[in-house]
């Protein structure tokens, strides 16, 4: 059984995924994936510092793309601007073949849902009303409630499994509990597309799964996820498209398991590792390789005393 | 709290709060009972059956006049005054997303003021009274959005930026009253504690065609300002666009606040806590702006009721009231976020 996987896919260096020799290339390549939302030459920043220089990047329609890469890469700032809360200083982000920087706001909140990092629970507010205000870009001065925004409310409940928990103010709730009703009010929004930055970031680790655990559902019921992770393995496990960020620009993009190699991580992310099948998945595990003489080596033996 | 939502046909559909409406309504009622003793208390009072004449202008001799040239302008003008001040707190509070952040503080009322003093006294004849107060109030809030270096989007810069730019006005204020005779002087500085006494219906129509035109426009913002709450980032996913709102709520508030400041004076702390009052009993987060108009409204009026009606024949200014008891509520609020750690 071979451990390490040492399969190439940079996209930096090929053109495609499919390396020459690869075996099992379909005799016909697949038709390309359509997408909705695609950034062009993006150049962004803040003032004069530029942070992603010249990025170009098509988001494939009903996948769950996984954007990763060492702190400060970009990769928050490139969400912001596919979410169109931060201007891009060149380049064009394009829903459904349109510039989203001159679409009215409203259409692009009916098509397009972000959750931030660090959103704000406004002070006393139940989830109910703020699952609720993810209505908004369909609600008019006169329309402030409609039948179907009563539905919407209810499925985002529902799908988050959060309905008991409807009344309770957001401040009563764990973090957990907390970020679930969040992404609820995303759900309200009824948008295909959804845009999710670290979203597990500040949970413990059953509750990391469980928000995890959710997006995938989310995703197979048939939206498009995009999200932004800290933690290789979950992207490695979760995302049908990974995408590698290092210093602002893509270094590689693709399926998780052709895409995550050891010399990408070392290379990305200057950690020496090896890559091993996730016994529960199959997908690539990255474990971290131990410095020699840091701590003593563990013998199969019992220790003696 | 549940949330019940009125509906006609499918056009019209908006979600109400029981006990905001139990709130509001009990709010009109001590309105309601304020304006009347405020008609019928004390030595020229009216007569209780000869209110409801009064208000259908049928009055006759002693009741006309102290009706038509005392009492009613002068409640006329505290109802309205006091919810445009509290609607112009709820829009400066909501922005700014901090309770202290309201025009008294961040220096709206203090330039209006100053305003108000430049061209009522200093360079008369330019402008009318109330745009001087316009121009000041503006130039006040274009201070504050120039020296926080980036606009209205930092409430703890606002805050403390409008600190000083509040500071600047009340000196201008000093160098006016230093400049002008003794005479005008007095009217000045009565006028800078904030009263109703002497006011006219002319003061009345200002006011209250003010409050028709920018109360619509406060409704209309509120819900886009409720998503500001959530943050810029989430609001503008959402298609609030938070960056014009605030700024138009700041536009709003300025005209509020600015009417409010030309008819009475810069009365103090009315915008502060009216609508923490009305959040507080409504349990109802967002701008809460009707109930913040209506809790102002019987905040000032009731605040007049008493100086009025205060034993002796002493006829303090409404305001000096306020700033007193304003000031136990701000130093109870310094505390409170002192102690939590969220002081701006």
């Amino acid at each position: 059984m071979t451990l390490t996987r040492t399969r190439a896919a940079r996209v930096g260096d090929t053109a495609s995924l499919s390396t020459p020799g690869t075996p099992r290339q379909p005799a016909t390549p697949p038709a390309p994936p359509t997408t909705r939302l695609a950034a062009h030459h993006l150049r962004l920043g803040y003032g004069r510092e530029t942070v992603v220089a010249d990025l170009s990047l098509d988001i494939p329609d009903a996948g769950f793309t996984v954007i990763v890469g060492p702190n400060a890469c970009g990769k928050s700032t490139l969400l912001k601007s596919l979410a169109r809360t931060q201007a891009p200083q060149a380049g064009t982000v394009l829903l459904d073949g349109a510039p989203i920087g001159r679409m009215r706001s409203r259409a692009v909140s009916r098509q397009l849902a972000m959750l931030p990092q660090s959103p704000t629970a406004p002070d006393a507010i139940t989830v109910r009303d703020l699952v609720g205000r993810g209505r908004f870009p369909h609600q008019t001065f006169l329309r402030q409630w409609s039948r179907d925004d009563e539905t919407a409310v209810h499925a985002a409940l529902s799908a988050t499994n959060i309905t008991a928990l409807a009344d309770r103010d957001m401040s009563e709730l764990s973090g957990g509990q907390r970020q679930r009703a969040w992404i609820a009010m995303v759900l309200a929004q009824q948008t295909e597309l959804v845009l999710l930055d670290e979203p597990t970031t500040f949970l413990d680790i059953a509750h990391q799964h469980d928000v995890l655990e959710l997006c995938s559902r989310l995703h197979a019921d048939g939206r498009t996820l995009v999200a932004v992770l800290h933690d290789l393995n979950q992207a490695a496990r979760y995302a049908t498209h990974l995408v590698v960020m290092k210093a602002g620009a893509i270094v590689a993009q693709g399926d998780p398991s052709t895409v995550l190699t050891a010399e990408l991580v070392q290379e990305v992310f200057g950690l020496a590792c090896v890559i091993i099948d996730d016994p529960e998945t199959g997908t690539p595990l990255v474990v971290p390789k131990a410095t020699p003489g840091s701590r003593p080596a563990r013998s199969g033996f019992p220790p003696s005393a | 709290m549940s949330i019940v939502t009125l509906r006609a046909g499918s056009w019209l559909s908006v979600p109400v709060r029981p006990r905001s409406v139990a709130v509001a309504v009990s709010m009109l009622f001590g309105l309601l009972v304020t304006a009347v003793l405020s008609l019928t208390l004390g030595r020229l009072g009216l007569a209780p059956s000869e209110v409801i004449p009064a208000l259908a202008g049928a009055a006759t001799g002693r009741d006309a006049i102290v009706f038509d040239t005392l009492r009613g302008p002068r409640l006329a003008v505290g109802i309205a005054a006091g919810a445009a001040f509290g609607v112009a707190g709820t829009l400066f509070q909501t922005v700014t997303r901090n309770p202290l952040g309201s025009p008294d503080i961040i220096g709206l009322s203090a330039g209006a003021s100053a305003g108000a003093a430049a061209f009522g006294l200093l360079w008369t004849g330019i402008l009318p009274l109330p745009l001087g107060a316009l121009v000041g109030a503006g130039v006040a809030m274009a201070l504050v959005f120039l020296g926080t270096g980036r606009g209205f989007s930092s409430p703890s810069r606002m805050l403390l930026v409008g600190i000083g730019v509040s500071a600047m006005a009340l000196a201008f204020v000093q160098f006016v009253i230093a400049r002008v005779g003794r005479e005008q002087a007095t009217v000045l500085a009565a006028y800078l504690n904030g009263s109703l006494a002497s006011r006219s219906w002319d003061h009345a129509t200002t006011i209250w065609i003010s409050l028709a035109v920018l109360l619509p426009c406060a409704l209309a913002l509120s819900r886009r300002l409720q998503l500001t709450e959530m943050g810029d980032e989430q609001a503008d996913t959402l298609g609030a666009q938070s960056a014009a709102a605030r700024i138009l709520a700041v536009l709003v508030g300025m005209g509020l606040a600015t009417a409010a400041v030309s008819v009475v004076g810069p009365v103090a702390f009315i915008a502060l806590t009216a609508p923490q009052i009305a959040r507080r009993l409504s349990r109802s987060p967002g701008p809460n702006t009707v109930l913040s108009a209506l809790t102002g409204a019987a905040l000032l009026a009731l605040a007049d009721l008493l100086v009025q009606q205060l034993p002796g024949d002493v006829q303090l200014p409404v305001g000096v009231l306020t700033a007193c008891l304003g000031g136990i509520y701000l130093g109870y609020l310094l505390i409170s976020h002192w102690k939590k750690g969220t002081l701006a």
